[in-house]
Parts: structure tokens; C-alpha cells; sequence
């Protein structure tokens, strides 16, 4: 059961009722009757942008401050208010202060895994990874999911996605660009951006040679499923390699220079910037990594003075900016980690550090049908532990597909014919969407 | 065709310890029968088997027919297999792991103690024996509204009189299991559109108990198709023809599995279609004999270009090169294509390219051995050099498998500080022959996902078998035999086995301690503090410890309960004895102590000629090489529902490979001379629609590395190309690019589909084709480069082409540089001829004595760069020839005003075109081709980058990326 808990005396609608959602959750039958008769609000998304912070940021340092917690948990930052009266984050994070009425932090989500990979996968697929399975991630989930014209790819992940297609295979992998966006240099994909002493007409004419080559099999009536595939596969990539589109949702130097002043200099802020241009361009799912949390050593350090500075211009960029475009309504966004970080600072360094910490974690969502400024679940006096109920990593996963409109308990056939349902054991948070 | 196998579960969950745990006694000896009796049923004998109805106690329709039946239906007999056939125990309802309304039954039976102790609970009202109606189990049902599953029987039928009677008469259970001889299954195989020409059949099942009790249990079985397409078949075991082709639909009750065949043949008049020349070889033979059956006539034998090529790609993982080619397509030698298969086998990519192969099947995984060994990468890399060596000596298979399965880590005499020293050079100087004299491969143990005894029991059965065991690990298997708790007793055999990264021998562990102590020199470091440091030790030099597989008996559990112990102190001493801790084999009725090491017992019974998996596990994983598709389809999950497409095939393959002393050369040469691998893709009207009975060639895309050495072959240098072939120096089969973590491996062999050997499944490798390889082949900064790289191969075959000035940074490439600077002093001199050539008489000849001196100079220059000297006259000549030639073409002229000039001759570009089709295709290319390429590189700007463009789309095509 998600938590019924508000924070600070923020006014909310009950919870669901708990006995409809016991057991395994909703079945499909009855989400589809809830959904119709508006107990859970329909999808608003049909696009999404995951921020991923690999290494686990600290949530007692972030978005679930203590200020009242002994002086071995507190931490070295103060909260401040933001736009939303009762909603307050840390101090480092001044511009995304101005914009918390355009998400909800999560507070008190908690899972078991600890290390890094078994934590990414659970929080990147909303699944307790399995060693004989392993599930897709969120954007070729909806790669699969939801069409794309052919010459836009349908995922994006800028640079890497942590998790892959799983058993959904690789024909529904994430583009992966490899590379982030910097400052003051042109931008390119790995395969899609026109290079290596090529013009576009050598490509066209390179193509009119091919189908003129490429004849082997071309009057071949067996195996035409494979072949087809092929030819399928080739015109796409050529579609995406030509298509001017394809090309400048790529190319951030055309955004002015007003919009782009937002996201900062930093490479994440113009990835995020990326992101935005990408999910307008009709990109279905784009991730966007920003790591550096693990800090297990000079925790505040590096919080205050690289990383808080980064996020809180690429994630009030990114809010500010879908809005100012008019797709924070049609962006389903996520904000995530693998874990929190120990409430106890350690001493491992002069000032101290903060280990791994399923246990108790922050996440932020936003856009589509998500309510905006409020706050979800609360976690104890220290930060250690949910205060009430937990919010799990499956919930979420179930909440964020909802929000794009995909049913969580979807049924997909892995590759040896075993049928797996796509967020097992998630319930929709459905305060999210109240 | 989508088969529905392996586990049938949505919640699979290693981590769930909630579900009940109960052992069975079984009777092994009637467990072994029933194998071969199911074994039997695929196929062939099965209608001796078939009794006189009379002996056969009538199906329980019949016998509760009406409401005075007085017979007390059996627990397990009967109302477990009804509740199986009504759905109750399917995955979405009471079967699943949390069961449905309070109600869980073990998915697809089997586990009869806890199903009957749910149906019974006291409390639940499910079973009430005062009121037998009011029972839950026969009350919900029947009604649609009160039942979420819905209704599943009518009051009036025989299926709830026979829950009523059961009830009635006490809802007993006795727990002595019923041993199932056999099922026998009729008719045994299911021809249709033959000389019945009917469109359905209906199928029978007769359960045979081992006390002699016959019954007809049709209505009891669970049936499932294995490809709905060809058959479908209902839940009253009605089997419907739909459309041509072969199958097996499945039949399960008790403990039996049995697949029956059911074949439509093909309509098609195949009278026009050439009937091949039969070979004599027995595959053909055994091949013949389906496709007979099937009307399928199988295509030609394949041309000796395409021979080449598949044998090449298929057998060395290796792109042929273009000079063998050559050689190969005019030899005029009857037994050139044998010949060709016994070269291959002694080519080093052999070794290579089934070194990768046998990596993905042993679990080679770099990831899964983090840290296990001091430098990173090795672990994956010495695996790889310990099998690559014992292909290349063609060491027999269950010889390799025995240095894997029984594998120390230690020689006999070698201390632990002589197998530190070795092992600490090895490491040090990557040096994998030495690792791979040495007889035992204990990595394989030491894998991170190869830890627990579950996870052994499915990795083991996956790398040596070929079976899915895993599903038995939570229930019965759907499919197989096997039960839960052969899963548990085959699991535990692996107890013993430790192998993880700091593990050594006790004797062992005080000069361990020493080691490091030395190494962190009196400083106190962490775990990665110290790695590092053992790391940088080795590098200068120093011994460092290395971990060791050992083998620690299982004691039997004492009781460590302190309070217990207190308790029975106070009482009354307890003679405890010791129970003697056994696993068993799967399948086997004797059990093995694992109170020693269990491994030569294992290997003993992989070894022996009875195993029913080892051979045939092997064969159709090398079949599949071939083939695409393995005799058995997915290669690796050889169970009872999902028999071989050709049994008579394997047993053919796997019988004569024992009988070879498991001799890897003679199954692939085996294979690969008969007709029916040499033969081709174009399929006849019978055999269009054919994939798995061999009746041609299925293309299918090259694997991720064979396709990127392909690529790499292709456009690397003469040079980078003979290294590549000789030490598969640049190779991915080198061993060299071994998957390693997630998103870190080699971008080509990444989308490409390089096994990730990570989860115990062929499927870890894949031959789908994606846009992300379209995008990559077109228009990848690899293929870019690969096309344009200084000394290259498209830069070797060009070197004398005129290039244009942009062009000319190669200066890495001698030839090349020499060719531009001549081609710009050439281009030069011919300026000055025609600007002397405007001029009056008087002046040209003044200019002329000038222009001579330059080209004396010119021509020392040229003499250097190894070119003929040029004469005065015959640049005169040029320039007037390329005025008279430019004069049709003056618009073009104006904006390209050298392209003319820098012709290539029409033989010169058509001998490149020819190379680079040998070289890709491993063919000349036809007239039309020709003509298409010529005239694109003499319409292209510029020669080279036509030239370029060529071989790019070469590499473009299907014929590249796919075996034909």
C-alpha cells in the first residue's frame, strides 16, 4: 500500500482503499473499470524523460532534509522554501525551488538491494531483478509500446542506458548516443549525424548504388520475413541518417540562446536541454544519466560545490523548459537513483561521507497526469527508514507506466515462450495523479 | 512460431522461501521406466504397446455418468489431475504463488501433500464433510458470479460428481504415491491429410500404473501444442489439422510427458520439382525419411562459391579468403569440398571461432569473475586460451568437459606457494598457453552467478545438458519430468564445491595471510585498497595469492540450538546419529555422498554411454551451427514436450560421436559432407515454407563476430588481413573482446547480438537483425574509417589512383603519398604545357628549353618515386588529347575542371570491382553488376571515394550480412 501520508500538513484526497488494491494488486479487468469510472485518472503522457543518478544520491541531503535529526545524521545543509508553501529542499538547489509546483517528491521509497547493478536494474524496471530473467528498462518498454514515425528513433539515452531491452530483445534497445552534449561544441550521434567525409548527396547516391546491388534475394519467396526485416531495418536507418529532422532534434545549437541560458553551462543541463528537443521531435522515451553520487567521501563537498549545482540547473531547465514548450502536460518525467545513503555520516573522510541506503530513498515525478507540487509518503525523524508505509520501487514503475498509459500488468512472452507481467507486484500510487 | 516452454510462471522467484518446501519419496526405479516409456513415444513403437480395451478401466465420464456411481475417486489419480483440467492449479489462479482468495494449489500438481492440505484446511470451508454441497470446492465452481475464475463445471456433470463423491467419502489423501509405469498415448502419430483426409483426430491416453492398473485418463490429461499453426488441440484432447507442416502436440498426466507427432504433408504437386541425387550419406538418409514423409523435396547442393563461403563462415567463424576462393573455384578435384572441410579444420580460426562458442556455453564471463583473478580481464581471457587449445588439438569433448567439471585448482605435487608463482607469471604476462597446459579450468566454479547451489544445478544442467531445469527449482516442470524435488536433491550435490575469491585451502591460508601482509606492508587497507595493491604488487614483480577451488564435505546439521541442547541435556540423552548426506543425479535412482566430492560421480554419469543429455546436448548445439536450428528447437532445452524434429537424427549423430571417442572433427565433418548442409537456399515449391527438416539452406544473419571480423577483414591492409588469418591478431574470435560488463563491450559485437553469457541461455546470444546495425553498417564512424584508413585495403588497391588535393593527408601510407606528389607534379607540368601552348611560336619555343629543364627534374623526382620518365611530347599530347576530349563537356568542365583529367583505366577500376566481390561475396560478379559499379566510380567525382562507395554497398548488402 503506498503511504497516505502528506508532509508538512499538505491538504490530500485519501488513498484508495486498501482493500482494492490487496493481494497482487489491480487486475486488469478492474484497472480498466477504475480507470473508466475515473477512480484512477487517465494518461495524460505519451512521452517520458527518465534523469538517472547513477551512484545513489543522498536523500537526507536533497529532497528529504532533517533539520531537527541528531548532529551524527543532519548533514551540513539547510532547507529552504520553495514555490509551494510546505514543500521545502536543500539550500544548494535555489532554482529548482522556484519551480516545485511543477513536481512531486517521493519520499520514503525503500527497497532491499544494495549494490549498485541489482539496484539500478530493480529502480530502471520496476522489478526485483531475477538471476534467470532479466527485465527490459522503462524506454524499450515503451519503444515497444507505442509507435514512432520511421525516422525518429523511439528511445534516446544520452549518453548510456543502465538497463536494456531484456527479454523484449534488441530490436527494442534505446539509441544510445554515447556522448553528452558540452558547452561550445556541435553535437553528434554515434551512426546518426552525418560525418566521417561524407556529404548527404554521397549518401543518397550510395543508396541508389546499393538497391541496384543488393539483388540476391530480391525475387526469393521463402524467408521473406528475415529478408523483409532487413530491407525494413536498412530504409529506417536511411530515413533516420538523411532526415533533416532526425538530425536537428539532435543539433542543440539551434535553440536560442534565451532558452538555453536556462540549462546552464554544464553538460547535464544540456542534456537535459537535448531531451526536451528530442521528446518534441516525437522521441517516445529519453534518459538523461548524471553520476557522481556514490560519494562514500566528502559527501557534502561534492554535493554543494558539483553535483547540487548540476542538477538544480538541468532539473529546473528541464521543468521550466517542458512547460515553457507547452509538453510538461504530454512528458511523463522520473527522477531517480538506486538508492539513498545512509542517514549516519561516516568518518571516513575529514568531513565525513554517506554509505548505500536502500532502505530509504528519494524520487521525484512529474508531467503528464502527475500533480505537481506536493510531496508523497514521509520518511522517520532520521531519515532511516519509511515512516509508514514504503513506497517500493514497483509501485513506482507501475505509477510511472500509468502516467504514459501503459497498463503495468501488461503481459509480455519472453523469448523461450514464459509469459512475464510487466511490473509484478506494483500498485499505482494514485495520489500522484489526484 | 512461438513455443510456450521453460517456466510458465509470472512471479519466478529465486528469493521466495514462502512456498512450501515438500519432499517426496519417490520410487526411483519406476521413475527410470517412466522415461523410457515416454522416450519411446516419440515416434516409433507405440502401438504395440496398445491393450485390450477391455483390461482398461473406462474414462471417469463413464464411470460418473450418472449419480448412483458408488466408486471413491483417488487423490491423486483423479482429483488432482480434474483440478488440473478444470484450471484450477494454472498460473493466473489458485497456482499461483499467492494464490487466489486464499486458496493456492502447486502449479500443474504434483505437489499432492500441500494440495491436499489446502483443500482440506479445516478453517476454510473448502472441503465440508457434513454437508458435502456446501463445500467451497464444488459450491464456487459452478458459478459464474461467486467464483472470480468463473464457472468452471455444470452441477449435473460427471466432474463435480466426482469431487462430491470424493468429499463424500472423506476427502482422504493416502500419502503412498501411486508410481505411473507408463502413459500410453494413441495413435502414436497423427498423419494428416493422408489417405484418411480427416481434419481431426481425437486422442486417447491410458494411464498404466505399476500394480497393473489400467485406465483410460483422456479426460484427465493436459494437452498443449507445440505450434499452433500446424495443430491445434483441444482441452478434450481433439487434435485439429490447420496448417501444413510437422509438429507435436503434448500430453501430461502424473509424472508422463508424451510429445505425439503430428505431421499435414504438403499438398503441392511436387512432380516438376527435381528430385536431387541421393548421396548415400546416412544424414541424408535420416533426412530423407522425414521429408518424405512431410512431401517436401529438398533442394539442389549448393554451388561451389557459396560452398566456400558457409563452410568457411560456419566452421572458422572466418570470411574465406579471396586467393582461396580463387583457388577453391577452379579446382577441378572431385573431393575438394572434404578437402576443403579438413583444412578448415586445422586452421586457427577453428580453434578460435569454437573457443567462442564453447565460452558461451561454459559461461565465459569477465563480469561474474570480478576481482577473481588480480588484473581485469584476465579470468575471461585465459578461459577463452584454455579452451581455444584443446580445440585446436582436437581434444575429445568429454576429455574437456572433465578438466572443467573435475577441475582443481592445484596440480597433484604443487604447493600453494608453486601455484601462486605460476599463477602470478600467467597473470603477469598474459600468458594464456601456459595457463591452458595446465589441466583444470576452476573458474568455471568461481563465477559469481555459479555460487549457489541452485544456481549450479541450473548452470550445470544448462552448460552440459542442455536442459531447463530451473522451472523444477519452484514446481513441477510443465514439461519434463522433473519434479521440485529432483530439482533439491540434484542441487544439493554441488554443496561440497567452493570457489569464490578468497577462498584457499586451510593448509593454505597462514602462507595466504603472509603474502598479503608482505604486499600491504604493516599499512592497513580496505578490501579495493588492497586489490589495488596486489594488483600493482604482481605488475613489479612479486608472488601474489591467488584463490583455489576446494572441496569441503557437507557435515550432517548439528543441533547449535543451545536451548535445545540444554533442554535435551535436561531430559534424557538423545543418541543422535548422523544421517550420511546424499544428493542425487537427475534422473538417476542411486544417491551420492556429499560428504566427499561429488564431481567424479558426476562426471562418471555424464560420461557413460546411457546419459540421456550429454551427446545429444552437444550434436544439437553443433547441428544448430549449421543448420540455424537445432534437431532440437531452442537448442538448449532438451526436455520431454519438445522432441527432436528428427529423433532418429540425433540418436544417429549422438550414437556415432560416442562412438568416436567424442571426436569434435568427426561430428563436423559429419555434418558438413553431407547434402543436406551443402545444400542450397533456393527453395523449390515444396520447400519454401521449410525451416526445420533440412531441406535447404535457411539464411540467417552471420553472428556478431564473424560479422564484424568480416567487416574488419574485408578493409584491413594485406598485412593486418595474413595477421588476422594466421594469429587472429585484430579478431573478435581472438578472444580478445570477450563480453565483459553491460555496456562496455565492443560496440559492433554489442548490437550485433555477442552472447552476454550471463543467465544460462542460448538465447544470451542473438541473430536478430535491428536499426541500430542498419544505422551502424551504413553510416558507423567504424565502417567510415575502415573505408578510408591510411593503408587500408581500399587505399592498397587505389594507390594509383588520381586523388584529389583534399585527399592527400596519408602520409602514413609511403605508396600513397608518392602517388599524389606525382599526381600533383604531373597535374603541374601539364598546366605549363597548356599555358605554353596559347602562346605564340616564338615564345613556346623560348618557354619550351624552361619547361625541359623542369621536367629533367621532375622526371629525377619521378625515378625516385619509382615512376617511367615523362617526355615534353607526351604532355603535349595529353593536353591536347584531354582539350579534344573536354570540348563535348565544357558545362561540367567549368565547375569540376580536373575531373576528366583524372581518369582511371575502365580495366583497372573493373579488376578493384572484382576483388572486391571476391573479397565480400567470395564471388566474381555477374556482367550487370559490373556495369552498375563501373559506371558509378566513373561518375563519381572522384575514382577512390566511387571506388569506396563500392565496397560499402557490398557490405550493405543482404548477400553480405546473411549465409546463403
Amino acid at each position: 500500500m503506498a503511504t497516505n501520508r502528506t508532509c508538512d500538513g499538505m491538504v490530500r484526497r485519501d488513498m484508495l482503499k486498501a482493500g482494492i488494491l490487496g493481494g497482487t494488486g489491480l487486475t486488469l479487468a478492474s484497472y480498466l473499470r477504475m480507470a473508466s469510472a475515473g477512480e484512477i485518472s487517465q494518461a495524460k503522457a505519451d512521452r517520458a524523460i527518465f534523469i538517472e543518478l547513477p551512484g545513489g544520491p543522498s536523500h537526507i541531503d536533497t529532497f528529504d532534509l532533517k533539520p531537527n535529526a541528531p548532529d551524527t545524521h543532519r548533514g551540513k545543509f539547510s532547507p529552504i522554501k520553495t514555490n509551494v508553501p510546505g514543500m521545502e529542499i536543500c539550500e544548494h538547489m535555489p532554482r529548482l525551488a522556484t519551480c516545485a509546483d511543477k513536481f512531486a517528491i517521493l519520499r520514503g521509497v525503500s527497497h532491499t538491494l544494495a549494490a549498485h547493478e541489482l539496484g539500478r536494474e530493480y529502480i530502471n524496471t520496476g522489478s526485483r531483478p531475477l538471476p534467470s530473467l532479466e527485465y527490459p528498462g522503462y524506454g524499450s518498454v515503451v519503444s515497444r509500446q507505442m509507435p514512432t514515425p520511421q525516422d525518429i528513433p523511439s528511445s534516446v539515452a544520452v549518453p548510456r542506458v543502465s538497463q536494456g531491452p531484456g527479454f523484449l530483445g534488441l530490436k527494442y534497445a534505446s539509441l544510445e548516443t554515447n556522448s553528452s552534449p558540452q558547452t561550445g561544441r556541435p553535437y553528434e550521434v554515434r551512426g546518426l549525424s552525418v560525418g566521417g567525409n561524407i556529404t548527404i548527396d554521397e549518401i543518397h547516391r550510395r543508396q541508389s548504388l546499393l538497391s541496384k546491388l543488393d539483388k540476391r534475394f530480391a525475387y526469393v519467396e521463402s524467408d521473406r520475413q528475415l529478408l523483409d526485416g532487413l530491407d525494413q531495418f536498412g530504409s529506417q536507418a536511411y530515413a533516420m541518417i538523411t532526415s533533416k529532422r532526425a538530425r536537428e532534434a539532435f543539433d542543440i545549437s539551434k535553440e536560442s540562446p534565451a532558452f538555453a541560458k536556462q540549462f546552464g553551462e554544464d553538460s547535464f543541463g544540456l542534456s537535459c536541454m537535448l531531451a526536451i528537443r528530442l521528446v518534441e521531435a516525437g522521441v517516445r522515451y529519453v534518459t538523461v544519466q548524471l553520476g557522481g553520487w556514490d560519494t562514500h567521501q566528502d559527501n557534502f563537498t561534492k554535493l554543494s560545490e558539483q553535483l547540487l549545482p548540476k542538477l538544480d540547473a538541468g532539473l529546473s531547465g528541464l521543468f521550466t523548459g517542458l512547460d515553457q514548450r507547452g509538453l510538461l502536460d504530454s512528458t511523463a518525467v522520473l527522477v531517480s537513483g538506486e538508492f539513498g545513503r545512509t542517514p549516519k555520516i561516516n568518518e571516513r573522510s575529514a568531513e565525513g561521507g554517506r554509505d548505500h541506503y536502500p532502505r530509504c530513498m528519494f524520487m521525484l515525478m512529474g508531467g503528464g497526469g502527475v500533480r505537481g507540487g506536493q510531496v508523497i509518503g514521509e520518511s522517520d525523524d532520521t531519515a532511516s527508514a519509511p515512516r509508514h508505509n514504503a513506497i517500493s520501487p514497483d509501485d513506482v514503475a507501475a505509477s510511472f507506466y500509468h502516467n504514459l498509459g501503459i497498463d503495468p500488468q501488461t503481459e509480455f512472452n519472453t523469448e523461450t515462450g514464459r509469459p512475464i507481467t510487466l511490473v509484478r507486484d506494483g500498485k499505482i500510487i494514485s495520489d500522484l495523479f489526484a | 512460431m512461438q513455443k510456450s516452454r521453460s517456466c510458465i510462471l509470472s512471479s519466478h522467484s529465486r528469493q521466495r522461501t514462502t512456498f512450501g518446501l515438500v519432499c517426496m519419496t519417490m520410487a526411483f526405479a519406476s521413475f527410470i521406466t517412466l522415461r523410457s516409456t515416454s522416450y519411446a513415444a516419440d515416434g516409433v513403437d507405440q502401438s504395440a504397446a496398445v491393450t485390450k480395451t477391455a483390461d482398461v478401466l473406462p474414462p471417469l465420464s463413464i464411470r460418473f455418468a450418472n449419480e448412483n456411481a458408488s466408486e471413491t475417486p483417488d487423490f491423486q489419480r483423479h482429483v488432482g489431475p480434474l483440478l488440473g483440467h478444470l484450471g484450477c492449479n494454472g498460473r493466473a489462479c489458485h497456482g499461483s504463488f499467492q494464490g487466489r482468495g486464499g486458496f493456492a494449489l502447486s502449479l500443474f500438481g504434483y505437489d499432492f501433500v500441500a494440495d491436499h492440505k489446502a483443500m482440506t484446511d479445516e478453517d476454510s470451508g473448502r472441503v465440508n464433510l457434513e454437508d458435502v454441497h456446501e463445500s467451497l470446492l464444488l459450491y464456487k465452481p459452478i458459478d459464474e458470479e461467486r467464483h472470480e475464475g468463473g464457472k468452471r463445471m455444470d452441477v449435473d456433470s460427471w466432474q463435480y460428481r466426482v469431487l462430491a463423491r470424493w468429499i463424500a467419502e472423506g476427502a482422504e489423501y493416502d500419502t503412498e504415491l501411486h508410481s505411473l509405469d507408463r502413459l500410453e498415448v494413441t495413435p502414436a502419430e497423427i498423419v494428416f491429410g493422408g489417405a484418411s483426409g480427416n481434419a481431426s483426430e481425437q486422442l486417447r491416453a491410458v494411464a498404466v500404473w505399476s500394480d497393473g492398473t489400467r485406465e483410460d485418463v483422456t479426460d484427465l490429461c493436459r494437452f498443449t501444442t507445440n505450434d499452433d499453426a500446424v495443430a491445434e488441440i483441444a482441452a478434450s484432447g481433439l487434435v485439429t489439422s490447420k496448417d501444413i507442416g510437422d509438429t507435436h502436440v503434448v500430453v501430461a498426466y502424473d509424472r508422463a510427458v508424451v510429445p505425439v507427432p503430428v505431421i499435414r504433408p504438403s499438398q503441392v504437386d511436387a512432380s516438376q520439382v527435381a528430385r536431387p541425387a541421393d548421396s548415400g550419406h546416412m544424414i541424408d538418409q535420416l533426412v530423407k525419411q522425414k521429408l518424405d514423409k512431410l512431401g517436401i523435396v529438398p533442394s539442389e547442393v549448393c554451388n561451389d562459391s557459396d560452398f566456400i563461403r558457409r563452410a568457411s563462415l560456419d566452421l572458422t567463424g572466418m570470411l574465406p579468403a579471396a586467393d582461396r576462393v580463387e583457388k577453391f573455384l577452379a579446382d577441378a578435384s572431385p573431393t575438394k569440398r572434404s578437402d576443403l572441410i579438413d583444412e578448415l579444420l586445422k586452421h586457427p580460426a577453428y580453434a578460435g571461432w569454437w573457443a567462442t562458442r564453447f565460452s558461451d556455453w561454459t559461461g565465459n564471463n569477465e563480469q561474474m569473475l570480478n576481482n577473481y583473478l588480480p588484473v581485469r580481464g584476465m579470468a575471461s581471457k585465459l578461459w577463452f586460451g584454455w579452451l581455444q587449445k584443446r580445440l585446436a588439438d582436437n581434444m575429445p569433448y568429454d576429455k574437456i568437459v572433465e578438466g572443467i567439471v573435475t577441475a582443481e585448482s592445484r596440480l597433484p605435487d604443487e604447493s600453494y606457494r608453486e601455484y601462486c608463482e605460476t599463477m602470478s607469471n600467467i597473470c603477469r604476462t598474459s600468458d594464456t598457453e601456459a595457463f591452458a597446459d595446465r589441466p583444470g579450468l576452476p573458474t568455471f566454479w568461481a563465477r559469481n552467478n555459479f555460487r549457489a547451489n541452485e544456481d549450479r544445478a541450473v548452470g550445470f544442467a544448462y552448460s552440459f545438458l542442455g536442459v531447463r531445469i530451473q522451472c523444477a527449482q519452484c514446481h513441477k516442470h510443465p514439461f519434463d519430468q522433473w519434479s521440485k524435488d529432483d530439482f533439491d536433491q540434484f542441487a544439493k550435490l554441488f554443496g561440497p564445491v567452493r570457489a569464490n575469491q578468497n577462498n584457499v585451502a586451510r593448509d593454505a591460508q597462514p602462507e595466504m595471510r603472509e603474502m598479503l601482509a608482505a604486499i600491504a606492508d604493516g599499512k592497513k587497507l580496505n578490501g579495493g585498497e588492497l586489490r589495488n595493491a596486489v594488483t600493482k604488487a604482481l605488475s613489479d614483480g612479486q608472488v601474489v595469492p591467488f584463490p583455489e577451488l576446494t572441496v569441503q564435505p557437507i557435515e550432517p546439521p548439528r543441533n547449535n540450538n543451545k536451548n535445545a541442547r540444554d533442554k535435551n541435556n535436561k531430559n534424557k540423552k538423545m543418541a543422535i546419529t548422523p544421517p550420511v548426506l546424499t544428493g542425487r543425479i537427475l534422473g538417476e535412482s542411486d544417491k551420492v555422498a556429499i560428504q566427499g566430492d561429488p564431481r567424479d560421480a558426476l562426471m562418471a554419469w555424464l560420461r557413460s554411454p546411457e546419459n540421456p543429455y550429454f551427446a545429444k546436448a552437444i550434436v544439437n548445439r553443433v547441428w544448430a551451427n549449421y543448420f540455424g536450428i537445432g534437431i532440437v528447437d531452442p537448442v538448449d532445452d532438451l526436455n520431454l514436450g519438445n522432441p527432436p524434429s528428427n529423433a532418429a537424427l540425433l540418436a544417429y549423430l549422438s550414437d556415432g560421436f560416442i562412438e568416436s571417442g567424442y571426436n569434435l572433427h568427426w561430428l563436423h565433418r559429419e555434418i558438413m559432407t553431407s547434402d543436406a548442409y551443402q545444400r542450397s537456399s533456393e527453395a523449390n515449391v515444396t520447400n519454401a515454407g521449410d525451416k526445420r527438416n533440412f531441406s535447404r539452406h535457411v539464411p540467417r544473419r552471420l553472428q556478431a563476430e564473424v560479422l564484424r571480423d568480416s567487416l574488419y577483414l574485408v578493409t584491413a591492409s594485406d598485412k593486418a588481413e595474413s595477421a588476422a588469418r594466421a594469429e587472429l591478431t585484430g579478431l573478435a574470435i581472438s578472444g580478445d573482446m570477450n563480453p565483459s560488463r553491460r555496456g562496455r563491450n565492443d560496440f559492433a559485437l554489442q548490437i550485433f547480438g555477442q552472447s552476454t553469457r550471463e543467465s544460462n541461455c542460448d538465447c544470451d546470444r542473438s541473430e536478430q537483425a535491428n536499426l541500430l546495425q542498419a544505422i551502424y553498417l551504413q553510416n558507423d564512424i567504424d565502417i567510415h574509417q575502415a573505408l578510408r584508413q591510411n593503408g587500408g585495403w581500399v587505399e592498397q588497391v587505389t594507390a594509383a589512383w588520381p586523388k584529389s588535393a583534399g585527399n592527400a593527408g596519408s602520409a602514413a601510407d609511403r605508396g600513397a603519398a608518392m602517388a599524389k606528389a606525382e599526381e600533383r607534379m604531373r597535374i603541374r607540368l601539364e598546366q605549363r604545357v597548356e599555358q605554353m601552348l596559347k602562346m605564340p611560336e616564338a615564345r613556346q619555343t623560348q618557354v619550351r628549353q624552361r619547361l625541359k629543364k623542369e621536367l629533367e627534374q621532375a622526371n629525377a623526382k619521378r625515378a625516385e618515386y619509382g615512376y617511367q620518365p615523362l617526355t615534353l611530347n607526351e604532355l603535349v599530347k595529353a593536353v591536347r588529347g584531354d582539350k579534344a576530349a573536354n570540348a563535348e563537356d565544357t558545362a561540367e568542365d567549368a565547375t569540376k575542371p580536373e575531373a576528366k583529367r583524372k581518369g582511371v583505366a575502365a580495366e583497372e577500376i573493373e579488376s578493384a570491382i572484382k576483388s572486391a566481390y571476391m573479397r565480400t561475396l567470395c564471388r566474381h560478379p555477374d556482367q550487370e553488376e559490373l556495369a552498375v559499379a563501373v559506371t558509378f566510380i566513373q561518375e563519381s567525382d572522384e575514382p577512390v571515394s566511387g571506388f569506396r562507395s563500392v565496397v560499402w554497398a557490398l557490405m550493405n548488402t543482404k548477400e553480405f550480412v546473411l549465409t546463403h
